[in-house]
């Protein structure tokens, strides 16, 4: 039997799925042959009652939604939270330094009485998360190599380190010896340093490694130039929801 | 044709015909300027080579150990299996400064010496190594404080640009021929010898950073301020990054990871750079992280640069290249600002000490007067003494500990005591009548006094020795310090197991301590076998050396730990026939005799190696003297 997976989305751009189904070539025809996609709503209709697999993308921040993916962690085996708004509210969770009358306002202006928002948190504010695919967007060769490591009956890990070390690995000239700032030293990698060998700088959107030193990293961030508050928003872009940005 | 050895001048557009001609064989790496820093890279265009860099943000290793390769290819088809993974293309590193060629020596000795690893020799022996001598130090470099800023050996070209033209050194014949086929080499003129010797001596001026003290003294100064407060504050503001490790040249260690293909069919097993710098480098499955806090990795990596390597391969752990200073953010890394301020601390430390805060101890050389209380006859030439002070102190000794004895006006020696600590006030002495000082004492009676120092040296292990069985080998008058011990067990017998004591001497007359002897088989409960090298009329008992008392015991080796004192010969034959009893070399305890002159550790006779017997002997295990050749 293979696993029956799952994939949703809550409050996000369905840029992660998009990209799950940009996997191409060889990778794309294991896969399939490997899973069975049982539910999807960007490429079929098909529904199912119960999923070894659900991955979950977005993060929630509509009463609703707090039902909606409780019911789904109910018939679920195996809940994964898929890129950077389902595993640590990502960029929806800027809204909550608003009040949410103030936010509906903004986005809908007179409609806004025909919505609700709560503020934005991770889907593990809510329900028991087995595993995270971290990113925005999700880096789809780590999302495949979770997925085979879930069918070995491996537990899948992400790196303990920061992008430090793939951004290094990569050869890249540091971005803060370029005279810009980064987030890279704080943050998870697993994303080899894209951002970084692209010619930009780490936003933050993998989340912080474990144990990060703050402290340092901020004394970093004001020595290379940056303002107490202009270090807050930094953080603030991905990771309003983490203990950093409060 | 070029020699090895041989220094030559190229002309600049031999140089370039020197790069093209490799080209058209082999990448090139080379540095390039990349977003106003410098980095090694494939270089297809002579004119995009930088020579006046300062230092590359990464070092070339990364061309010899990358950052990600696979070790494995791997096949899950039918039955599992697994085949080595070698390959590598031809390449050369073009400009490499001479700290990274130290750096790339070092990897060379670790990994083409024991266990050969595969993937760097393939790579290293595919790679030729075009050195350049630096003339434009990096701020944060230090590598003269290193010894490294000039190579001798690890290329095959050196150059140093002389403005006009290359001084090529040549350094392996891979380079000479090269040399040969791509440029043409001149015989350099003496303005030219003249002119590299001081543009190298003004680089080597140029270097900001500077070890305060000879880095020979690294290793033992770090190891002095193991537990020193510098390593928690200093990193404090540690990130963890792992940015000082992933840049450093003599860093090699990595991670190694199974990753299977999508259709199960097949995988690889990859390796990938890792660094002890990162928060679980040190950690097991169970969750235990061995150096779970950012002091202890921090002191391991400075430790490792200026002790650990140093020691285990020979080569300094650190080329002061800089590369980590300028890489870490907080500003923490250099090791070239650690080493200082722990030569700080050393010497504020001394300074202390010379002021004259610590007292000297008078009586450091001043024998105690003890008084003779007994002497007996143990044979012809051996003689017991029964010591007491005079001031009715007691010894305070451990068995297997030792004395210096004076006869004022005849001298001093070491005599190991006979007689356990547990036998009241007094303590013995077993003296053979060998020398001066011994023929002085041997002349002595109850009444005369003596002069003592100690009780010196570490004495035998009782706590490796209780609940065990035990097997005490005494060959002559290695009788005289086991005997210590053989009283004490005796006064502590429900501690121990079965003891049994295996006695060979030269001929019957030489036998000693006989009464007590039966004693200890009587009352003790101690198995007790004999035998002596030549027997007389009188003898019924074994004759032969004492190995032959060993095949036919029945002990069990995993209870079991053995004593061994005797000769020097005796120890080599003995301790083959334990280990063929099963005993392993933490199971073989030898009291050892070596000349302890001072017996506290300064006047550097009982040296074994680098270890003084008078302190960190004179017992050991067999497994103490692995690295000690000269012990046995």
């Amino acid at each position: 039997m293979k696993p029956k997976v799952a994939f949703f989305d809550f409050t996000c751009c369905e840029g992660c799925q998009l990209d799950t189904l940009n996997i191409e070539g060889q990778d794309l025809v294991d896969l399939v042959s490997a899973v069975d996609i049982v539910e999807f709503r960007e490429i079929h209709t098909g529904k199912a009652d119960h999923y070894d697999i659900a991955f979950v993308e977005g993060s929630i921040s509509r009463e609703s939604g707090i039902e909606r993916v409780k019911d789904i962690r109910a018939r679920s085996d195996m809940l994964i939270a898929l890129g950077a708004c389902a595993h640590i509210g990502g960029i929806n969770c800027l809204k909550n330094h608003l009040e949410m009358d103030e936010a509906l306002d903004i986005v809908y202006g007179e409609d806004a009485k025909y919505y609700d928002t709560i503020p934005a948190r991770p889907v593990s504010a809510v329900v028991p998360v087995d595993f995270v695919v971290p990113g925005c967007p999700i880096n789809t060769a780590e999302l495949v190599r979770i997925i085979k490591e879930i069918l070995l009956g491996k537990t899948p890990e992400l790196p303990n380190h920061p992008v430090c070390v793939e951004c290094k690995m990569a050869g890249n000239v540091c971005v803060f010896e370029q005279g810009k700032t980064c987030l890279g030293p704080v943050i998870r990698a697993g994303c080899n340093a894209i951002c970084i060998s692209a010619g930009r700088q780490c936003w933050g959107c993998r989340g912080l490694v474990d144990d990060p030193n703050i402290d340092s990293q901020m004394d970093v961030l004001k020595k290379y130039g940056l303002t107490v508050e202009e270090v807050v928003e930094k953080f603030k872009i991905y990771n309003t929801y983490s203990e950093v940005a409060k | 044709m070029a020699q090895i050895k041989q220094s030559l001048v190229i002309s600049n557009p031999d140089l370039r015909s020197l790069f093209e001609g490799l080209s058209q064989r082999m990448d090139v790496i080379g540095v390039v300027e990349r977003k106003g820093k410098y980095v090694f890279d494939r270089v297809s265009r002579f004119e995009d080579l930088c020579l006046d860099y300062d230092v590359t943000v990464h070092p070339p290793t990364r061309y010899l150990l990358p950052a990600r390769e696979k070790v494995l290819s791997m096949s899950f088809e039918g039955t599992p299996s697994a085949s080595a993974e070698i390959s590598a293309q031809p390449q050369v590193l073009f400009g490499v400064h001479p700290y990274d060629i130290h750096a790339i020596e070092l990897l060379d000795e670790v990994f083409m010496t024991k266990h050969a690893d595969p993937n760097y020799i393939t790579r290293r022996q595919n790679t030729l190594i075009v050195g350049l001598n630096c003339l434009h130090p990096s701020p944060k470099a230090f590598a003269p404080s290193m010894g490294t800023s000039r190579a001798e050996t690890g290329f095959d070209l050196l150059l140093t640009d002389l403005g006009e033209g290359f001084m090529t050194t040549v350094g392996s014949q891979r380079g000479a021929d090269i040399l040969d086929e791509f440029a043409k080499g001149r015989t350099p003129s003496d303005n030219e010898i003249a002119s590299e010797k001081a543009l190298l001596e003004s680089a080597e001026g140029r270097y900001e950073v500077k070890l305060d003290i000879a880095r020979e003294r690294l290793p033992k100064l770090l190891d002095a301020h193991y537990e020193d407060a510098y390593w928690e504050e200093k990193s404090e503001a540690c990130l963890s990054c792992g940015s000082c490790v992933m840049v450093c040249p003599t860093c090699f260690c990595f991670d190694v990871k199974d990753e299977v293909a999508l259709n199960m069919k097949t995988g690889e097993r990859i390796r990938t750079w890792d660094g002890c710098m990162l928060t679980d480098f040190a950690i097991v499955a169970g969750g235990e992280n061995f150096r779970h806090d950012k002091a202890s990795r921090y002191r391991h990596r400075i430790f490792r640069k200026g002790k650990y390597v140093l020691e285990r391969y020979g080569m300094v752990g650190c080329v002061g290249c800089g590369r980590c200073a300028t890489a870490c953010l907080p500003d923490i890394a250099s090791p070239a600002e650690a080493f200082n301020a722990i030569a700080e601390k050393a010497q504020i430390e001394t300074a202390r000490r010379l002021i004259g805060k610590a007292a000297p101890d008078e009586d450091l050389y001043t024998p105690k007067q003890a008084k003779v209380l007994r002497v007996e006859d143990l044979a012809a030439n051996e003689k017991l003494f029964e010591l007491a002070f005079e001031d009715g102190s007691t010894l305070g000794h451990a068995p297997g500990q030792f004395v210096e004895i004076s006869v004022l006006g005849i001298g001093e020696a070491p005599i190991s005591i006979s007689s356990s600590p547990t036998r009241g006030d007094t303590f013995e002495l077993a003296v053979r009548n060998v020398g001066n000082l011994t023929r002085a004492l041997h002349k002595l009676e109850a009444g005369a006094t003596v002069g003592i120092r100690g009780p010196f040296g570490n004495g035998f292990p009782i706590d490796k020795l209780e609940w065990k069985d035990l097997l005490f080998v005494a060959a002559g008058i290695g009788l005289f310090p086991l005997r210590s011990l053989i009283q004490y067990v005796i006064d502590h017998r429900d501690s121990f197991g079965r003891v049994i004591i295996l006695y060979g001497t030269r001929s019957p007359d030489q036998r000693m301590f006989e009464a007590e002897i039966e004693s200890w088989k009587a009352d003790a409960g101690i198995e007790f076998y004999e035998t002596v090298d030549q027997g007389d009329d009188s003898w019924t008992g074994n004759v032969g050396v004492i190995t032959t008392l060993i095949p036919d015991l029945e002990i069990e080796p995993a209870k079991t730990m053995s004593v061994v004192v005797g000769p020097p010969i005796v120890y080599r034959f003995v301790i083959g026939e334990l280990k063929k009893k099963g005993l392993a070399d933490e199971q073989i305890v030898m009291s050892l005799e070596r000349r302890m002159k001072c017996g506290v550790g300064k006047c550097g006779h009982c040296q074994i190696n680098g270890v003084y017997a008078c302190q960190e002997g004179p017992v050991f295990t067999l497994a103490d003297l692995r690295n000690l050749r000269e012990a046995v």
